[in-house]
């Protein structure tokens, strides 16, 4: 494994935030993170950044970026999407970033937290639209990012053990337990 | 050579294995036991059980390269990256499959008692008998009075907790106290019992689990974590239970890494002298000499260790001057049922995570019913609370919806079917001519699919679970089927049956090969039906009896 992915993955074991500095960019638009089977660019890698963040932000908690979900969607398209998911990511990819661009003016990344959840909404209305055709996968690639994103979330450190009730060894079976909080 | 001969020799560690090594060094037989796989030390080996789940790089689920590496096991549950090191490596040991036939295997100490699904039911007469009223496969030579004993004898040392419910078709047995419904489970318990009376059941799952210490294990946490491995030994397997009660005897030598290749077997005395093994590791061949042989290599297994073995004496093999051996492979066949959602109980919620869920016992084909099918199934099933999940489009994204993904969800209950599967002649298992395993081994090959009888009652299947789960007030039910494929219960069974004649069976009532009394099959290879139970109790209680038997017969000077 090398360093980069290290780094990585030792963020999703402390389930804690990630901050790599931005001299880790190079000048060719490199991604960051390093991938063994999914080839994306940098720009690439800022729109699913910004997008995971979007689709959960910070508030008075932390947002999927804090807590490395977008490393930890990438860690998934990377090793546990099959071939055909990761083109139509890549697809989608593209098709988001262009449609985001038409609407926004800007790069997805680069636009505000209202900018940006505007858009995204309209993707999710597009969702339910039946006669909408996913020829360009932005549906499919929206749907692997937000997936991943949400079982990133609620699988994490942080969520389970400050957002809801978990404990390695329970110890019991409590069949009444009061639902203030669900338990996982 | 001397260091090479015991009393007896067990081949297999699983739960039939761990059990015939158990009862065979107790009644003070020197003992070895073969294991073709690596060695998994108690909780030492069980390297995943203390992890949280956001400590497994995918979070339990499967990679690419596991699935390019496991063909059969990605076709279902099995496969995930949280205990993929207890399943069989699929490119040593392939197999040939004429038909899809799932098969799950467990290559080491403790074989699939480490991973096994734990649910534990007694046999009824009606089980025993219907082979002999249909007129289908063959009798069985044993009755629930020649069993009953031993069940309880199984379920004492085992540790199986469950609820002496009364119900007729399914014993009950010698329990610890049961493991608690939750709320929904016992609201549905409640309705299902208004509606059905005493015609049908909703019951606890009866389960291996240990629900108090018993035997230096630690009861139950409820952590779900069994397929791990159980650092408290709360589930029954070879580690937790059989072994260190065999080990304890100073009769016992564990060999892993042994492949048995044949069963000596002796032309003049008709009986077997021993065993060949192939060392994995090493390639090298050796002897191991034993007065009793016990066979528990698992069902296919066990009728591969048969076929290769006496091939100078029987071409198919010891056992099968029959015809039998290899045939009448069974399993249960299950992939059907429905599921729902509960209304109300919003304040209500469990803790702590349950390795156990419902069980309603067969109802179909008993008192005088006649459906469209012979035989009849169970069902497995649990109410339990989702995660949040509302379809609020204002509700998909931001702030609020990750503040709501920590909000209890709605209330669901599932279930699903287990069918027995028929004895038919033709499903079988073969020694393939071509291809060979890692160590130059003949495969076999499976030949097996459900039929009509199958088909037909899965029909009912779906439509009671369905009809059930409305009637016990569930709403929005769904129901669902898949394309029955055999494997997939991972309950091989019948490949060398029991009988009462030679010339239609492999094993006699005591689970003797008929050509060679002094070895033992007492794994599920010796079922001569399936009934819809899970079958592993069954086996725990066929290899007790079948030991002291052996024990009885060599004091004896029989065998």
């Amino acid at each position: 494994m090398n360093r980069r992915a290290a780094i990585r993955n030792m963020a999703l074991i402390l389930g804690g935030a990630i901050v790599l500095p931005s001299c880790l960019h190079d000048d060719k638009g490199k991604a960051i993170v390093e991938l063994e089977r999914l080839k994306i660019d940098a720009e690439q890698e800022k729109l699913v950044n910004s997008l995971t963040q979007t689709i959960l932000p910070k508030t008075d908690t932390p947002g999927a970026a804090e807590l490395g979900i977008n490393l930890f969607v990438f860690k998934m398209m990377d090793d546990c999407a099959s071939k055909e998911q990761q083109a139509d990511f890549i697809t989608g990819l593209k098709t988001f970033a262009d449609e985001a661009k038409n609407q926004m003016n800007k790069a997805f990344a680069d636009g505000t937290d209202q900018e940006r959840t505007a858009f995204v909404q309209s993707v999710e209305k597009q969702s339910t639209d039946k006669n909408f055709k996913d020829d360009g996968k932005l549906m499919a690639f929206y749907q692997m990012v937000k997936g991943q994103t949400i079982f990133g979330y609620t699988t994490s450190k942080f969520f389970m053990t400050k957002q809801v009730v978990y404990e390695l060894v329970p110890g019991r079976y409590n069949a009444m337990y009061p639902a203030s909080k669900a338990t996982a | 050579m001397s260091n090479n001969t015991y009393d007896a020799i067990v081949i297999g560690s699983g739960i039939s294995g761990g059990w015939a090594a158990k009862e065979l060094t107790e009644k003070g037989l020197k003992t070895i036991m073969l294991e073709r796989g690596k060695n998994i030390e108690h909780i030492k080996d069980y390297v995943n059980a203390n992890k949280a789940p956001w400590e497994f790089e995918h979070r339990g689920g499967r990679t690419q390269k596991m699935i390019e590496d496991y063909p059969v096991l990605k076709r279902d549950y099995p496969l995930n990256e949280t205990n993929l090191d207890y399943w069989t490596n699929e490119k040593e040991s392939p197999y040939v499959e004429i038909k899809r036939f799932d098969w799950f295997r467990g290559y080491h100490v403790g074989g699939r008692s480490l991973m096994w699904g734990r649910q534990s039911y007694r046999w009824h007469d009606t089980d025993f008998e219907a082979n002999a009223k249909d007129g289908i496969g063959t009798d069985w030579p044993i009755r629930y009075k020649d069993l009953h004993d031993w069940y309880g004898y199984a379920e004492r040392f085992a540790g199986i907790s469950g609820n002496k419910d009364g119900v007729p078709i399914l014993p009950d047995g010698d329990f610890m106290p049961p493991m608690e419904m939750n709320v929904i489970e016992k609201d549905v318990q409640k309705r299902f019992k208004d509606f059905y009376k005493d015609a049908r059941h909703f019951i606890i799952g009866r389960t291996a689990n240990i629900t108090v210490p018993h035997n230096n294990r630690t009861n139950c946490q409820y952590r779900n974590k069994c397929w791990l491995g159980c650092p408290f030994g709360a589930y029954f397997s070879t580690q937790s239970a059989t072994l260190p009660a065999a080990m304890a005897t100073g009769n016992l030598t564990v060999r892993p890494w042994s492949i048995v290749t044949k069963i000596l077997y002796d032309k003049d005395t008709k009986k077997a002298k021993g065993v060949e093994i192939l060392d994995a590791e090493t390639n090298k061949t050796y002897q191991y000499f034993a007065k009793i042989v016990f066979v528990n290599a698992s069902a296919l297994n066990s009728a591969w260790v048969l076929m290769n073995s006496a091939t100078d004496v029987w071409e198919g093999g010891l056992g099968s001057s029959s015809g039998q051996l290899g045939h009448n492979l069974m399993d249960h066949h299950l992939g059907v049922g429905a599921g729902g959602r509960i209304e109300g109980f919003e304040d209500k919620y469990y803790f702590g995570r349950r390795a156990n869920g419902i069980y309603i016992p067969r109802y179909r084909n008993l008192n005088g019913e006649k459906r469209d099918y012979i035989r009849g199934f169970g069902y497995q099933g649990g109410g339990s609370r989702q995660n949040w999940s509302r379809d609020i489009a204002e509700l998909n994204i931001g702030g609020a919806f990750k503040d709501a993904l920590s909000e209890p969800g709605s209330w669901n209950f599932g279930m699903g079917g287990f069918g027995e599967t028929l004895p038919y002649h033709e499903n079988r298992v073969f020694l393939d001519k071509e291809k060979k395993d890692k160590w130059g081994l003949p495969v076999l090959a499976i030949d097996a699919e459900c039929k009509d009888n199958e088909r037909k009652m899965r029909i009912d299947m779906m439509n009671d679970a369905k009809e059930m789960l409305e009637n016990a007030g569930v709403k929005d039910v769904q129901t669902y089927t898949t394309e029955p494929v055999l494997g997939r219960g991972i309950h091989e069974m019948g490949t060398a049956r029991m009988g009462r004649d030679p010339k239609s069976s492999v094993l006699n009532e005591w689970n003797q090969v008929w050509d060679a009394k002094n070895v033992f099959v007492t794994d599920g290879a010796a079922m001569a039906s399936a009934a819809c139970q899970n079958p592993s109790l069954t086996y725990m209680a066929l290899t007790a009896r079948a030991a002291n038997h052996a024990v009885e017969e060599l004091k004896k000077g029989n065998i």
